[in-house]
């Protein structure tokens, strides 16, 4: 039995940038390195359940975000490398977790609810809290405003991808937009 | 406090305004305070959302994930990705007998001719100028084929070896990849990736020819 | 003429053959033997089961012996042959292990699961396997030793040599070799023979080290490539070239000689003959 190599092997993550040895993981990690694999879920779990936790919330972050992965390693075959790996496993989670939602039957409707209900009905349980900080308040908008607005403020999307995103008219998007941004800067600045 | 204008504050902010428009409102603006004020409002709350911090789960999920993919089981079967390495835009050689050739990112031209190899080395792939490396993708993939029609006839331990070692000439090669887009005029690493390639493409020819010795 | 052996449940025949035949093995399972003789003749012992059969057909420019099943793959079967030294060998088999003494002619061994043992040798010698180890001893020629799997190890034989594995060592002892491949991916690469005059001698591995024995008042122009690993050597080298980036050259008299040594990550190590690091002793470590 001949002498082999076993064990890590040094790399040199100094010489190249995120997206590269992203690049280079997910070739790894598509033809089924599990040690590849779990690199790229160190780096970017942290974003991947932040947004699990804003657009859902923390009872099932974690379900969803280790359903983003599993996902993730299934369709890695897919992955063309024509975007940077952070970018496709972020879209593919938001296609998850809007599902998610959808299969919870939230409808359609409640993006088009009025100011009166912004005051009054909190979008989710937060903990009690006495300092309102960021994440508390946007815990506490209506789904649908909280909804756009993660996605337009927080994770950087376009009213158009958010329309086709949630099935609505670019004018609802910007609507809601406003309305959650006036809702937080009231909660905010009490 | 409802007036025309605030509801358009936030298109505002975000450049949605045509050019009348925004002349408008800058005008309201200089002479309303409230609208001003809630403007400032508005800003606060974007810097706030896009400074929000990303954090990790209280407990590692990873377990979790590496159960539910079957990590340590070789379960998938081998899918290459010249592609992808190809789409990160590496500087890659080519070699044929006593030459190489450096095929830089984003040109399908031949480059520079470096220093002639010791040895003759056969040519993995005919590189016609312009053709890239699809001489290369294309052979890999008909021999993958190959293979993954035929492996059922093959015996289990010998297609696990087969797996295990084009496994590791894959991780040579994504290392020397990234070695050479840190160093893309190195003429070793270049010659280097070159070889490591052969070597996969001779593997899947060996591994294709029991496939078909065996039918 | 065929010969079938089919019921028998020992085989030991003998053929006579011409100089200008050859002989080819085609085995399933079960080991092959060669030996060599002065006789023009070849002989055959196995002992089949009643589910296998050992063919054995002449025909104008070979002598064949096939094993073939009934039903189904063929079952293990160890073949032992007795052929002509002059004979060139042609012999292949999946499960199988092969082993040849005292061959003095070209040589072709192939099997997927067995290692190959060779002594003896001579023109061109290709040995394949794919999870076996092979070892080539006593040979002269052009010489082709591949593994995929295991280790590769050539020893006193000359001649153009190009031993190469994937994932295994390639150890070289006592070969004199005009030219010379020593290829792995994941394993090390020793050589301990002579470095000719005019030679030319490739060693390359992704992941291993590199050890080479020094012969003194050898002349040799060497090139050492690392991307992570270092160079070390047991005398006083002086670089012709500056270092650029991770590869650079020197001189070993004359410089007539052309040495590349390339090992992606791990060391490459010059060292003295005699030497406790060198390839003689690789085992040992």
């Amino acid at each position: 039995m001949t002498r082999t190599r076993p064990g890590p092997v040094k790399l040199r993550r100094d010489l190249t940038s995120k997206s590269d040895s992203d690049a280079v993981d997910a070739t790894l990690a598509a033809s089924g390195d599990a040690h590849a694999f779990e690199r790229l879920y160190r780096g970017h779990i942290g974003r991947i359940h932040s947004l699990a936790r804003r657009m859902l919330n923390d009872d099932e972050a974690d379900e969803a975000a280790q359903d983003v992965f599993v996902r993730a390693w299934e369709k890695l075959g897919t992955f063309r490398g024509e975007a940077a790996f952070g970018t496709w496993l972020h879209r593919l989670a938001i296609n998850l977790i809007l599902g998610r939602r959808e299969r919870r039957g939230v409808l359609r409707r409640r993006y088009l609810e009025s100011d009166a209900v912004l005051d009054t009905v909190p979008g989710r349980r937060s903990a009690p809290e006495t300092l309102m900080d960021m994440e508390s308040a946007i815990a506490r908008l209506p789904d649908g405003a909280r909804q756009i607005f993660l996605l337009h403020d927080v994770e950087g999307y376009r009213h158009e991808e958010i329309a086709e995103m949630l099935g609505l008219a670019t004018g609802t998007s910007k609507s809601q937009l406003h309305r959650a941004r006036m809702a937080l800067r009231q909660q905010l600045e009490r | 406090m409802s007036d025309q204008w605030t509801e358009r504050l936030s298109e505002y902010l975000d450049g949605d305004l045509t050019e009348s428009e925004r002349a408008a409102l800058e005008a309201h603006l200089a002479s309303c305070a409230a609208c001003a004020e809630t403007l400032a409002g508005l800003r606060r709350v974007l810097v706030r959302a896009r400074s929000l911090e990303d954090r990790p789960p209280v407990r590692d999920l990873w377990s979790g994930i590496a159960t539910r993919i079957g990590a340590g089981s070789r379960q998938r079967r081998f899918t290459f990705s010249m592609p992808q390495l190809l789409a990160a835009g590496i500087a890659l050689a080519l070699l044929s007998a006593g030459g190489a050739w450096l095929l830089h990112p984003g040109s399908n031209q031949v480059a520079t001719e470096a220093a002639p190899l010791p040895l003759a080395r056969a040519p993995i792939a005919t590189v016609a100028a312009g053709a890239g490396v699809r001489g290369y993708d294309a052979a890999v993939e008909d021999l993958e084929r190959v293979l993954a029609e035929g492996r059922g006839r093959l015996d289990t331990t010998t297609v696990r070896v087969l797996e295990q070692n084009l496994a590791l000439i894959d991780r040579a090669i994504a290392q020397a990849q990234r070695a050479v887009a840190a160093d893309s005029a190195n003429v070793y690493l270049n010659s280097h990736l070159a070889e490591t390639m052969r070597r996969k493409i001779d593997l899947l020819r060996q591994a294709a020819a029991l496939v078909s010795a065996v039918s | 003429m065929l010969l079938l052996l089919a019921l028998l449940q020992q085989i030991d025949s003998t053929v006579p053959v011409q100089r200008g035949q050859r002989l080819e093995v085609s085995a399933y399972a079960g080991d092959i033997a060669v030996k060599a003789w002065e006789r023009d003749a070849v002989r055959v012992e196995a002992e089949p089961d009643d589910r296998t059969r050992v063919e054995i057909d002449r025909s104008g420019s070979s002598v064949t012996i096939r094993t073939e099943g009934r039903r189904g793959a063929p079952r293990m079967v160890d073949l032992v042959i007795t052929a002509p030294s002059w004979m060139p060998l042609n012999l292949s088999g999946v499960n199988t292990h092969v082993s040849i003494r005292g061959a003095r002619g070209p040589i072709s061994v192939e099997t997927v699961q067995g290692e190959v043992d060779v002594e003896g040798g001579d023109g061109l010698v290709s040995l394949q396997s794919v999870q076996g180890s092979v070892r080539l001893h006593g040979a002269k020629g052009r010489l082709e030793v591949h593994s995929v799997n295991e280790a590769v190890s050539v020893s006193s034989s000359s001649g153009e040599v190009n031993a190469e594995t994937v994932n295994g060592d390639v150890t070289l002892t006592r070969v004199d070799a005009t030219s010379l491949t020593a290829s792995s991916v994941n394993g090390d690469l020793g050589y301990d023979g002579t470095i000719r005059n005019g030679g030319r001698y490739l060693f390359s591995t992704h992941n291993g080290d590199i050890t080479i024995t020094v012969p003194e008042g050898s002349n040799a122009t060497v090139s050492v490539s690392t991307f992570n690993g270092e160079f070390a050597s047991e005398f006083p080298v002086t670089l012709t070239e500056t270092r650029k980036g991770r590869r650079f050259s020197f001189t070993l008299g004359t410089g007539s000689a052309r040495m590349t040594l390339e090992s992606f990550q791990g060391s490459i190590e010059l060292v003295r003959p005699g030497s406790s690091r060198g390839a003689r002793n690789h085992d040992a470590k």
